[in-house]
């Protein structure tokens, strides 16, 4: 389980999150959503300590992250983190050389599920191809929780309808996921969990599928109550 | 640290085209020195000895030999020289900031590698030592080449020809990379190994803090600059000439060493608690 307990964070003078607390199952989709500059990739690069928090804490499983939590958890921001020159296969081998939990299998089984090609060049792709490339990266690795940022932010929509395909799939069963989006129509029905985040807190989480059932309401629905309130 | 060594390997591999470059420039322009000054110098006595029937004891007397110091006040000697030591001086700021700009933030998956984020600040240093080493070497190696390309140009009636040692002894700038003794060695070589994790550690405050932070990495390089050369300061300005030089030198390898780890313990507290993308 991922805890994310009171967290807050400052950027100079202004205060981004302002006592942030939400925790992520493992095996559950939990989707953090919230207009532009509310903190949801802050949250995610302070998860990976790739920016550190003022104060609360944030623990993976029940600790704190180490350099051994990288071959469980594992982030894919919005811009592809390998270098522009290396190709797709080089990336791969890049991974293979440091993670101890690459899976190659799985990560030739997504080359072909995306219809990349190993010899292609990360400069050369497009903005679809490069958030595929990104994605099979994080998903070829054998981790317990996955955390994406904006996996649909300005691609196309059969690239779109690919990645979304992912999350059905058994490359992400059994794995935590802690998503940021805006599209949510394309994965609403997938989405365990949901953090509405605004002003720095969490206004609301709940289970999407309880609110469904019990209220009859979608994802949309409750977001429409909560920011439009 | 296999996992530091395959990093090495990596940062090695990301810098060889223009380090390959570097090395192409310096051997073909210092062979060009060595050709060009021959040429030049022969040329004059050919002028002076066939054309003005002067002797060739007249000639020596009056313009000297030609001597491999012709060739190393040559822009073509000396210039390769300066391209490489300025080159490796950018990419020691360009090592890191590269990392963090441009569209493929390659810094995620640095800092999210499965090993101790320091393995990648040593990789970083471990990379430019060594090429600063390279260069030296290729340096050494070219030195007995360029020297035998003198002698096979210019005939032994006008030439002086000098040792390997006299052509670093009277060169300045090759006598500071390829030190004469081990103390020099250790001083040359350790103030630069210091001076690479002092400015590491001015990088990674600034990462760190930003605009606050290029004033703390100014404040941080002032005190590690005051702390190094603290021997020399109290030498000179506090007890007058009371230590023996080889005291001198151990103050300094002293100080040396608290910069230097001084700053691999900031670099390392920075890099895991302070660090942002």
């Amino acid at each position: 389980m991922i805890e994310v307990k009171d967290v807050t964070k400052k950027f100079g003078r202004k205060q981004v999150l302002k006592g942030v607390t939400f925790t992520a199952e493992k095996g559950e989709i939990t989707c953090l959503i919230g207009i532009n500059g509310v903190g949801k990739t802050t949250i995610l690069n302070a998860i990976m300590a790739l920016t550190p928090i003022n104060s609360g804490q944030i623990l993976i499983d029940g600790s704190a992250i180490n350099k051994k939590s990288y071959e469980k958890i594992t982030f894919i921001p919005d811009a592809i983190t390998m270098l522009p020159q290396m190709t797709i296969g080089q990336s791969m081998q890049f991974m293979q050389d440091f993670y101890e939990s690459w899976n190659q299998e799985r990560a030739t089984e997504l080359l072909g599920f995306f219809k990349l090609k190993p010899e292609e060049k990360i400069s050369s792709l497009s903005k679809g191809n490069t958030a595929k490339v990104n994605l099979l990266l994080g998903l070829a690795l054998d981790v317990d929780y996955l955390l994406m940022d904006e996996p649909f932010s300005g691609i196309d929509i059969f690239s779109r309808e690919q990645i979304a395909n992912v999350f059905t799939s058994h490359l992400v069963e059994d794995r935590g996921v802690i998503i940021t989006t805006h599209e949510i129509n394309d994965i609403e029905h997938l989405i365990d969990q949901v953090v509405l985040l605004d002003d720095g807190v969490v206004v609301k989480a709940f289970n999407s599928e309880e609110v469904r059932e019990n209220e009859g309401k979608s994802v949309v629905d409750v977001m429409r109550e909560v920011y439009q309130q | 640290m296999n996992r530091y060594l395959k990093l090495v390997n990596f940062e090695l591999g990301r810098f060889m085209k223009i380090y390959i470059a570097l090395i192409g420039i310096t051997i073909v322009s210092q062979l060009a020195a060595v050709i060009i000054s021959s040429k030049s110098y022969l040329n004059n006595a050919n002028q002076a000895i066939h054309v003005d029937r002067m002797t060739i004891e007249a000639f020596v007397e009056q313009y000297g030999k030609m001597s491999f110091n012709n060739v190393t006040n040559s822009i073509l000697f000396f210039g390769p020289i300066a391209l490489c030591v300025v080159t490796l001086l950018i990419y020691t700021l360009f090592i890191w900031y590269r990392d963090w700009f441009g569209k493929n933030t390659f810094i995620y998956r640095l800092l999210m590698l499965p090993t101790a984020r320091l393995n990648v600040y040593f990789a970083k240093a471990t990379a430019i030592f060594l090429f600063v080493l390279g260069l030296i070497a290729l340096q050494l190696v070219l030195l007995p080449v360029e020297r035998l390309l003198l002698q096979k140009m210019v005939p032994v009636d006008l030439r002086l020809d000098m040792t390997i040692n006299e052509m670093i002894r009277y060169f300045d700038q090759i006598g500071v990379m390829i030190p004469n003794s081990f103390i020099e060695f250790v001083l040359h070589y350790g103030i630069g190994f210091v001076a690479v994790f002092v400015i590491f550690t001015i990088i990674m405050l600034e990462r760190c803090f930003r605009l606050k932070g290029i004033f703390l990495g100014i404040g941080y390089g002032v005190l590690a600059f005051i702390v190094f050369f603290l021997p020399v300061f109290i030498q000179e300005f506090i007890l007058f000439n009371y230590f023996y030089p080889a005291e001198i030198f151990v103050l300094m390898i002293l100080t040396g060493l608290i910069v230097g780890t001084g700053s691999i313990w900031v670099s390392n507290y920075l890099l895991t608690k302070k660090i942002r993308v």
